[in-house]
């Protein structure tokens, strides 16, 4: 795209610097720092009300925090010490909401074209601008028609062209896919995705679907009340998180408080019913759980090595059988292709592999 | 289709009422009109002065109200409270915040004058007894209905439909005018269809601040044909044609102006506070606070003044206190029991009344299953459009000649309230009853409940505290009704509002601000123990 400038290597990098800000007295980001590198996509991923999507408003510019910096291209749209504060309109970027928030009273064209206008670029250019964005989406049919008469995803299509129109260097993604059906939402991942390479966006995209977050993303932020509680590439979140919280929001069902026994060049964790399952490093500080995926749990039918549970559900999930096991107190989720020989009431011997059992803290 | 037999009696005697209150005046002032045309009109000037007060009035409420609306906006310290302060015009009744102007600034011995008088001299004036007088006093005491039709708009409206174009580069400005204001106009149309049938129709202000200064509008005209003796019926009549047709043609312009641009405001999640800074939020409370002094306490406050000085003096150092004005309204003036008896008895019928029709066609309109709901829906609406005085010369001509032994009773004038509130009433229980899922009283009738045992049991219960709400405000506004009283009452069914308006034209102007207060006093009273009875607090 030779529209898109790529004036210096600083276009599109965002940075946040230690960012609080509070609603009245309850605090809903609490000094959060991280930095976007240009043409990536940073994930915000959290529960509801984690702070996700205020941390997103504040970069727009539609919150003012209370302390910190913002910066994007390298220049200071925030900072508290310098009391800087440049108004939304000021800070070039985009931002796709999560209503979408198109214009009713305009129609398609009129949506895209709002923001080029707003920055006085000229007719012959606006027009080209336009319809170029139009056709990126696929809906350069569509251009003269009202806003109201789209269907959900035509809407989305709608504001992801606005958002693209003004040719930003930061594009900002508030749960762009979740009023999408399921079909819709899978389809719109992948265009999203090849639409920011294409275009070489930046994108900082606030989603609460973990696996949304891991496919788009270069770097996942996980929040939890207000803080980002882990931050890395999508592999190293989903292998190894670092707290129960961020295991859990990363779908790890066994999440058990234990005590840890060095042995070896690994670690012994102690389960609380006495059974001992053997782990690797590092160990977290505090009190830890361990922690496996239901996919890594292996179940045999004889005793070789296993520990014997009774199974005491076994769901279909289409392409996986979920199984739930019972020994005494523990109950352990385990994953696997459909068995015939594990019905409900079986007694099993479970067994997970050492570099599939990790420790965090609890 | 099979219904059954009490809803499809509900169903006819609702229509059946509707019809009967709103068809025969209608149709009366037309036939009585289609005679002799508008060939009575034969006051060129006064048509002029009736549009340029419709207009100039309606554009000024509306620019008020709009303004207030947008003003009060989240984030404004005091914003309930002054939200609610806003809006107490509807409560107080143009005639006394006309009255009230009247004392703060008639040329000579108006309070504001007396002082810039004295500060500056003799030519320090402002007259409210004049035609701008008139359009703005007019325009202060509507300000509330734009305000709140436009708030409710704005209240609808997704905060992320203007973020997204702050967002996208629209500076504050731009984004009010390409954004906001596109988005308010159906609102803004809707208030300026009411504002400008509601002008056109006021009489109670022009009456006070026009007359004197000469300034004769269509409601004025009319209230002086049928006063003269010989009452002039058909001349009237042709002033109350010239209304209606007003009234017909601004509905056809508002809907082919919305027609063209139908389409619904999408509602979002709840707005956000949004981020405005402390300085702008003080600087609209105190917009919002100049309107509340000049729209509610000047003038209550003038009315006081009036109400307990002596006589109304030219020089401010020889006011004297005195509460013979309120002694003489209360025991010497014979109309005052009188009046306040039926204004009591007819704001408590005609809010019941009006709840109760009201409920009764929402009903039939929203869950209803017979054939003819719209029809039902637009006619019950249909008094909105239509200026008071118009219904109430339709009255006169039907009753005048139908022998029902109803004429000069409170009867007609209660139905000429119950028809003029009549779209209030259904909006209000529209709006309870779209609230309650069908499925409520499905579930009722479903574990067993005949259909009046579901509705007596599940609906009536849930919509109780809306319909109380409603039954105050109807109470106070039927308490203040002047258009079309003034027409229809007669010496023994005279009403509060009619005697303050006598006294006015021929007693002491003391006597008459304490009559005033006396029918606020008496709403009030009325509103507080009805409030207690049902310990509930605040109408919201």
């Amino acid at each position: 795209m030779t529209t898109l400038a790529h004036v210096s290597g600083v276009r599109g990098a965002v940075s946040l610097d230690a960012l609080s800000l509070s609603h009245g007295s309850v605090p809903a980001v609490r000094g959060v720092s991280f930095l976007a590198a240009p043409r990536e996509v940073l994930t915000l991923l959290g529960p509801s009300g984690c702070g996700k999507t205020t941390t997103l408003r504040a970069i727009a510019g539609l919150e003012t925090p209370q302390h910190g910096r913002i910066m994007i291209d390298g220049r200071a749209v925030y900072d508290a010490s310098c009391r800087i504060n440049l108004p939304p309109e000021q800070r070039g970027l985009s931002m796709v909401f999560q209503s979408y928030a198109i214009w009713p009273h305009m129609t398609v064209a009129e949506n895209v074209a709002f923001g080029l206008r707003a920055r006085g670029v000229g007719k012959a250019r606006l027009h080209e601008s336009v319809r170029r964005c139009l056709d990126l989406v696929g809906l350069g049919a569509l251009a003269d028609r009202p806003a109201t008469r789209l269907s959900g995803g035509q809407q989305q299509r709608v504001a992801l062209a606005r958002s693209i129109a003004g040719d930003p260097g930061v594009i900002l993604l508030d749960e762009p896919l979740s009023n999408l059906d399921a079909q819709l939402r899978l389809a719109m991942r992948t265009e999203l995705r090849a639409l920011q390479r294409r275009l070489g966006l930046t994108a900082i995209y606030v989603t609460h679907d973990q696996e949304e977050a891991l496919a788009l993303s270069d770097q996942v932020a996980v929040m939890r009340e207000g803080t980002i509680e882990q931050i890395g590439t999508p592999q190293e979140i989903h292998a190894s998180p670092c707290s129960r919280f961020v295991a859990e929001f990363m779908g790890v069902r066994n999440v058990i408080p234990c005590q840890v026994i060095p042995h070896g060049g690994g670690v012994l964790a102690l389960l609380p019913d006495g059974t001992k399952l053997q782990a690797r490093g590092p160990i977290p500080t505090g009190p830890v759980c361990v922690c496996f995926r239901p996919i890594s749990v292996q179940i045999r039918t004889g005793p070789d090595g296993g520990r014997p549970a009774v199974v005491s559900a076994a769901a279909y999930l289409g392409d996986l059988m979920q199984y739930e096991l019972q020994a005494g107190d523990l109950s352990i989720c385990a994953r696997s292709l459909p068995r015939d020989d594990l019905r409900e009431g079986a007694t099993v011997y479970w067994s997970v592999p050492p570099e599939a059992c990790f420790l965090v803290s609890a | 289709m099979n219904l059954p037999r009490a809803e499809s009696a509900l169903a006819a005697t609702s229509s059946g009422i509707v019809a009967l209150l709103v068809l025969p005046p209608l149709a009366a002032v037309a036939l009585a009109g289609a005679g002799a045309g508008f060939a009575p009109i034969r006051e060129p000037g006064v048509v002029a002065n009736t549009l340029l007060f419709g207009v100039a009035a309606t554009a000024a409420s509306l620019a008020v109200g709009g303004s207030l609306a947008l003003a009060l906006a989240p984030g404004v310290p005091g914003r309930a409270t002054l939200e609610r302060l806003t809006v107490m015009p509807l409560y107080l009744t143009p005639l006394l915040t006309a009255m009230g102007w009247n004392w703060l600034a008639s040329p000579k011995s108006g309070l504001i004058n007396l002082i810039l008088h004295a500060v500056f001299g003799p030519w320090a004036t402002i007259n409210v007894i004049s035609p701008t007088g008139v359009i703005l006093v007019s325009a202060l005491a509507m300000a509330p209905l734009p305000f709140l039709l436009i708030s409710d708009a704005l209240r609808g409206l997704d905060p992320s439909l203007i973020e997204a174009a702050r967002v996208h580069g629209g500076s504050r400005r731009l984004v009010f005018c390409r954004i906001t204001a596109p988005l308010l106009l159906p609102a803004a149309l809707a208030s300026a269809l009411l504002l400008g049938v509601q002008t056109i129709g006021m009489f109670s202000v022009p009456a006070v601040l026009g007359l004197p200064a000469g300034f004769n509008v269509a409601t004025t005209e009319i209230f002086q044909l049928l006063e003269n003796y010989p009452p002039r019926i058909a001349d009237a009549t042709a002033w109350g044609m010239l209304l209606l047709a007003i009234s017909i043609a601004l509905t056809v312009a508002q809907s082919a102006l919305l027609g063209r641009r139908s389409f619904v405001t999408i509602t979002g999640k709840t707005s956000r506070p949004a981020a405005s800074k402390p300085m702008a939020g003080r600087a609209r409370a105190l917009l919002a606070m100049a309107y509340i002094a000049l729209a509610t306490v000047l003038p209550l406050a003038a009315l006081l003044w009036a109400a307990i000085s002596l006589f109304v003096p030219a020089d401010l150092k020889l006011m004297q206190f005195t509460s013979q004005h309120f002694s003489f309204v209360l025991f010497g003036y014979p109309k005052t029991w009188l009046a306040a008896g039926n204004s009591l008895l007819l704001g408590m019928l005609t809010a019941s009344v009006v709840c109760g029709l009201g409920l009764a066609v929402s009903w039939v309109v929203l869950h209803g299953r017979g054939r003819g709901r719209s029809i039902l829906d637009q006619l019950s609406m249909t008094p909105l459009s239509v200026p008071a005085m118009v219904f109430a010369l339709g009255l006169l001509w039907v009753y005048v000649r139908v022998p029902l032994p109803i004429y000069g009773t409170i009867l007609v004038l209660l139905i000429a309230y119950a028809t003029h509130y009549l779209p209030f009433g259904v909006r209000t229980t529209n709006a309870a009853l779209r609230q309650l899922h069908p499925e409520l009283e499905e579930a009722a009738r479903v574990a067993g409940a005949s259909w009046s045992r579901a509705i007596g049991r599940i609906t009536l219960p849930l919509v109780q505290p809306t319909m109380l709400a409603a039954w105050i405000l109807l109470f106070v506004m039927a308490m203040q009704e002047v258009s079309s009283s003034i027409l229809l009452y007669t010496s023994r069914s005279i009403v509060l509002s009619v005697a303050v308006f006598d006294l006015w034209e021929n007693g002491n102007p003391s006597d008459v601000a304490a009559l005033g207060f006396v029918q606020l006093a008496i709403s009030f009273v009325v509103v507080t123990l009805v409030l207690v009875i049902r310990g509930r607090r605040a109408l919201t």
